[in-house]
């Protein structure tokens, strides 16, 4: 009797706007704490709110880009709870009148095709920082010290539908919505900075069981590693739970990261009252077909349709996803590359491979300006022709990055062109045989190894320009004979 | 002394003239401020320093004519829950005891920028929570006629000091007859606008749909005046009001609705005598008066105490001791924000916030605030029908004349009902005026109050100026043995 | 006659201490207002969308251009603790 998990993801994507969503406070990016504020982010009496037209915007270009059903007319809501880094202690948020319903979104999951149905995708406002000091440990804090800057951020809060299937579906479907707000231009999309947070929600049941098992919420991890543990953690935890036929309590988890466990949180016994009431300081927010209309023709280039096109020039679904993971330039210069080359997978190869490789280890982030399309496509068809080793491809590869160079130029002028001629290899084998009689005697007795030692003789005696595959082959040829 | 009764525009005139200063006039004032604060206890504070310099540099500007226009140079009095930069918004709650404003409100940027000279701010309920002024943490203001009694509330102290006389005029606030209903009770005029027409960004919050910023004044055309100074949209409120298009009410030969349930049980002889008295007067001007029935005033109270209550119990949610506030600390921050609120808040402010968080729990939502919605805006279609038949509404302002200290603090309901007639222009959005219009047998003031339709403010302000002519009410109390 | 209110969860979910007379004193006040209610709640109302607001107002969004508004000292001018710029209070958990 197999037990089957399930998840849903609750995501907060923070959004690049100027100003705050309901405040013209800058969104800043500053060490000085308390240093964007005004009487609407900080909650002062008397403050009020005046939503963001473009958070509007990028809220109905990321629920139109998954699909969604847009509400025309929606409204805000309040809900309350009290929080010290929630100024207002209540935050204006989306009830049951979200921006967008009923989405979804194709993830690649291990190769293959998949789709992440979307519930809702509503707008609301960020919290304020808490820094708890003391020893360190959560639970036993001195005093709290509270930063404003971040409280009144746009952020959307995209929810998915509890049909995950497993923990490498959902870092799969975080890794696509990470790419397609940074594709939309609507957020920076950098897990480290928070710009993108998540939560899970996950639980447990017998296989063919009609209901869902009781849903446990983990919060706390702040990282694709570390969401796809806890997830694993999670429903191990469960599962031995389940089997033991031990009550599943419906709480919220935090994601250990050191010990890698997930631990209970105190308090919060049940589900919080937020009494949601529509916000009577903001009115009806009626976005009309026009807008709509206005917000659907901007629609940039998406993640999904950016894939179609790398798998249709002859890549794999893997492959394919994984050039629109990586930053723009590379899968452009993919593009160009492959055109040329008219080799797909070889120039995927050399790109995320080599290329990507040896930048890595210069710690360089982009090439350089001279490094063309034509001059990657130079290198590439070069050593796809034998002219030039794949050793020396890298090589020349490598001073490219330093250096403008023209490729077959570098090659001959420094000598790395193949030696691929029959004649002189054999003569050259003929050679390094009549010098190494001993050896030969060796290899005769079955000393096979020693072959090696002979085409590396060849190569020496060539100066490295010979093709070694060549070489080898002629030898064993004579070496037959 | 007695230029700061006559109506600001012949101030404006005097001054132009050069027969009177403003610094003479704030000097005037500031006097009557010494000589009645005592008894009547209407200003929480006096802004009398910067004011010798603002009355000075107004001075010069009349002198070289170039005044800034009208309400230049003017005394208001400002109520203390709309805030000021750099002086204390204390709602007159010990919440906020030690909290100075960093930010001006628009009303008054606005003001500030036609040169009005601010008094100080003056007394009210606790977070505008009351109808007396009885739940100031400051103490109660006291009717100016009488000062065993209240001066109505919650802008006890904005009214008081306008019938005192201690400022020329003054801003109050109306969620629910806040601004009439002391109006009434201290004999002068107050004015409610439409919702939306003048913003409300930093006026602290009460009920949220239902607060409105208005004047109250010595006469009608101080209250048009201050209103069209004030009003207009601002981008800082969403709930600002951009456009202001509706077919207007005649002025000639009008059509007055007496409202039937306003009229009945609960309201007091006197105050019923009144609106006949004038329906009778704007029948010998050639208007016609009938009676018109509204059905659902009745549920008004009901409707106004689950809404404003669970707006104001997300409103007041802010005030935790942690940014701002009389802090009261605790072990952890969630004991000292319920700390700090439970010695903060006074009585009715504690009850209203349980009333509304109850009223918005779950379970209980469709019941209490989901049916007051729907129950408002059927009221709100019963007012615009009832505007099909007629130009105005009459009604009391209050049901009776002021009552006395003490009188209604035991009696919840009975404290709520001194709302009944004032509460539905909030509900609906519509705006209304409260205007004196004669003594009650035992000498205090009463009043009646005119409603049109909503954006047909100023059409409303004109009808009700002919109408304070008819009237000719021009009585005044004394204090300290002084009339003022 | 409505339900029993529990007044100590509503306090709590409002984030007030109430001491026992406080707490006998407002049950007995908010029942007797709540009574009030019944009428109200017993009505039949119809069910269409309602706005909260009385005049169906139209939502003008803001432009995003941000601007400077209170200085570092300003925000923490009222502050009943701060230390290093920030805002301090006992500590929060969860």
């Amino acid at each position: 009797m197999s037990i089957i998990p399930t998840i849903g993801m609750e995501t907060h994507v923070e959004l690049k706007t100027n100003s705050k969503m309901f405040c013209r406070c800058h969104v800043l990016d500053t060490d000085i704490p308390n240093e964007s504020l005004c009487p609407t982010c900080l909650g002062l009496p008397g403050s009020l709110p005046v939503p963001n037209k473009k958070a509007i915007e990028f809220i109905t270009l990321l629920a139109l880009s998954t699909n969604c059903s847009i509400t025309n007319d929606g409204m805000f809501h309040r809900k309350n709870y009290f929080y010290p880094d929630l100024p207002k202690n209540y935050q204006i948020s989306q009830f049951d009148l979200p921006v967008g319903t009923e989405g979804s979104l194709e993830v690649v999951v291990d190769g293959e095709f998949g789709t992440v149905e979307i519930e809702r995708v509503h707008m609301e406002e960020d919290t304020g920082k808490s820094t708890h000091m003391g020893s360190g440990r959560i639970d036993s804090a001195t005093s709290t010290h509270l930063d404003f800057n971040r409280a009144g951020i746009p952020l959307v809060e995209v929810v998915t539908k509890p049909l995950i299937k497993s923990s490498r579906e959902a870092v799969a479907y975080i890794e696509e919505l990470r790419q397609l707000v940074i594709d939309l231009g609507i957020s920076e999309g950098k897990l480290e900075k928070g710009n993108l947070r998540f939560d899970a929600n996950i639980s447990v049941a017998h296989d063919g069981d009609k209901e869902l098992g009781t849903k446990v919420e983990i919060k706390n991890m702040n990282s694709l590693r570390s969401l796809e543990k806890a997830i694993e953690y999670e429903i191990s935890r469960q599962t031995k739970m389940l089997l033991n036929e031990e009550n599943i309590i419906q709480e919220t988890r935090h994601w250990d990261e050191k010990k890698e466990v997930t631990t209970s949180m105190r308090s919060k016994e049940g589900s919080a009252d937020y009494r949601y009431f529509s916000d009577p300081d903001i009115p009806n927010m009626i976005l009309s077909d026009d807008f709509v209309n206005e917000v659907k023709s901007s629609i940039p280039v998406l993640p999904s349709q950016k894939r179609t096109v790398f798998i249709d020039s002859g890549l794999s679904i893997e492959d394919a996803n994984s050039l629109v993971k990586s930053p723009n330039w590379i899968g452009d210069l993919y593009k160009s590359v492959s055109s040329i080359t008219n080799d797909s997978k070889t120039s995927f190869n050399w790109i995320t491979g080599e290329l990507q490789g040896q930048l890595r280890k210069l710690e360089l982030k982009s090439i350089p300006s001279w490094l063309t399309a034509k001059n990657l496509s130079e290198i590439i068809t070069l050593v796809k022709e034998n002219k030039i080793s794949f050793t020396s491809g890298k090589e020349i590869l490598g001073k490219l990055i330093e250096e403008e160079l023209v490729p077959e130029e570098y090659a001959v002028n420094n000598k790395l062109i193949q030696e691929n001629d029959i004649d002189e290899i054999s003569k050259m084998v003929k050679d390094v045989l009549d010098d190494n009689k001993d050896v030969l005697e060796r290899i005769s007795n079955g000393e096979d190894k020693l072959i090696g030692f002979l085409v590396g003789q060849i190569i020496k005696l060539s100066k490295g320009k010979v093709n070694p595959s060549v070489a080898k082959e002629l030898l064993l040829k004579e070496l037959n004979s | 002394m007695d230029n700061h009764k006559l109506p600001i525009s012949k101030i404006n005139q005097l001054f132009k003239n050069k027969e009177l200063k403003p610094s003479e006039l704030y000097s005037e004032v500031f006097e009557r401020a010494a000589n009645t604060e005592s008894v009547i206890h209407g200003h929480l504070t006096l802004f009398q320093e910067e004011n010798i310099q603002k009355a000075l540099d107004a001075d010069k500007r009349y002198e070289k004519g170039n005044n800034i226009g009208t309400l230049d140079g003017i005394p208001i009095a400002i109520k203390d829950n709309i805030n000021i930069s750099g002086h204390a918004t204390t709602c007159s709650s010990k919440m906020l005891s030690n909290y100075i404003s960093p930010y001006d409100a628009t009303v008054i940027t606005r003001l500030k920028n036609e040169g009005v000279l601010f008094t100080g701010k003056t007394n009210l309920d606790e977070f505008a929570m009351g109808s007396s002024t009885e739940n100031s943490a400051y103490g109660p203001t006291k009717n100016p006629w009488d000062s065993s009694r209240v001066p109505g509330g919650s802008s006890g102290g904005s009214a008081a000091v306008v019938s005192a006389g201690s400022a020329v005029a003054s801003l109050g606030s109306d969620t629910g007859g806040s601004i009439r209903q002391p109006a009434s009770f201290c004999g002068v005029v107050g004015f409610k606008p439409t919702y939306g027409t003048v913003s409300r960004y930093g006026l602290v919050a009460f009920a949220s749909s239902l607060d409105q910023i208005g004047p109250i004044t010595n006469n009608v055309a101080d209250a048009k005046l201050i209103f069209n100074s004030m009003n207009g949209h601002d981008p800082l409120d969403a709930t600002s009001l951009t456009e202001s298009k509706a077919q207007q009410p005649k002025l000639k030969n009008a059509k007055i609705g007496i409202i039937k349930e306003l009229m009945g049980d609960g309201i007091s002889e006197d105050a019923q005598q009144e609106v006949h008295k004038v329906a009778k007067l704007m029948e010998s001007e050639g208007h016609e008066v009938v009676e018109v029935s509204l059905p659902l005033t009745k549920m008004s109270i009901s409707i106004y105490y689950l809404i404003a209550p669970a707006e104001c119990s997300a409103n007041l949610s802010r005030f935790d001791g942690v940014r701002y506030g009389n802090r009261v600390t605790g072990n952890t921050s969630s004991e000292m924000m319920e700390l700090t609120r439970a010695n903060g808040f006074g009585p009715e402010v504690k009850k209203r916030i349980l009333l509304g968080t109850y009223a918005l729990s779950a379970g209980y939502y469709d019941a209490y605030y989901g049916q007051a919605l729907k129950a408002r805006a059927m009221m709100k279609k019963e007012f615009t029908d009832i505007y099909n038949d007629v130009d105005y509404l009459i009604s009391p302002t209050t049901p009776s004349d002021p009552f006395k200290f003490g009188e209604k603090t035991d009696n919840q309901l009975e404290m709520y009902m001194s709302d009944l007639c004032t509460i539905p222009a909030n509900l609906v959005g519509m705006p209304a005026i409260s205007i004196p219009t004669g003594l009650s047998s035992q000498g205090l003031p009463l009043s009646v109050q005119l409603m049109s339709p909503a954006n047909t403010d100023n059409t409303l302000l004109d009808f009700s100026q002919s109408l304070e002519s008819l009237v000719a009410f021009s009585d005044k109390p004394s204090i300290n043995g002084v009339t003022n | 006659m409505a339900d029993k209110i529990d007044i100590e969860n509503v306090a709590k979910l409002a984030s007030l201490k109430l001491n026992e007379e406080e707490k006998q004193h407002l049950e007995k006040d908010l029942s007797m207002i709540i009574d009030h209610f019944a009428a109200l709640s017993e009505m039949d109302l119809p069910d269409d969308k309602i706005s909260i607001h009385p005049l169906g107002m139209h939502l003008n969004l803001a432009e995003d251009i941000a601007s400077k508004f209170l200085t570092h000292e300003q925000a923490l001018s009222n502050a009943p603790e701060s230390k290093d710029g920030q805002f301090v209070v006992p500590p929060s958990l969860d």
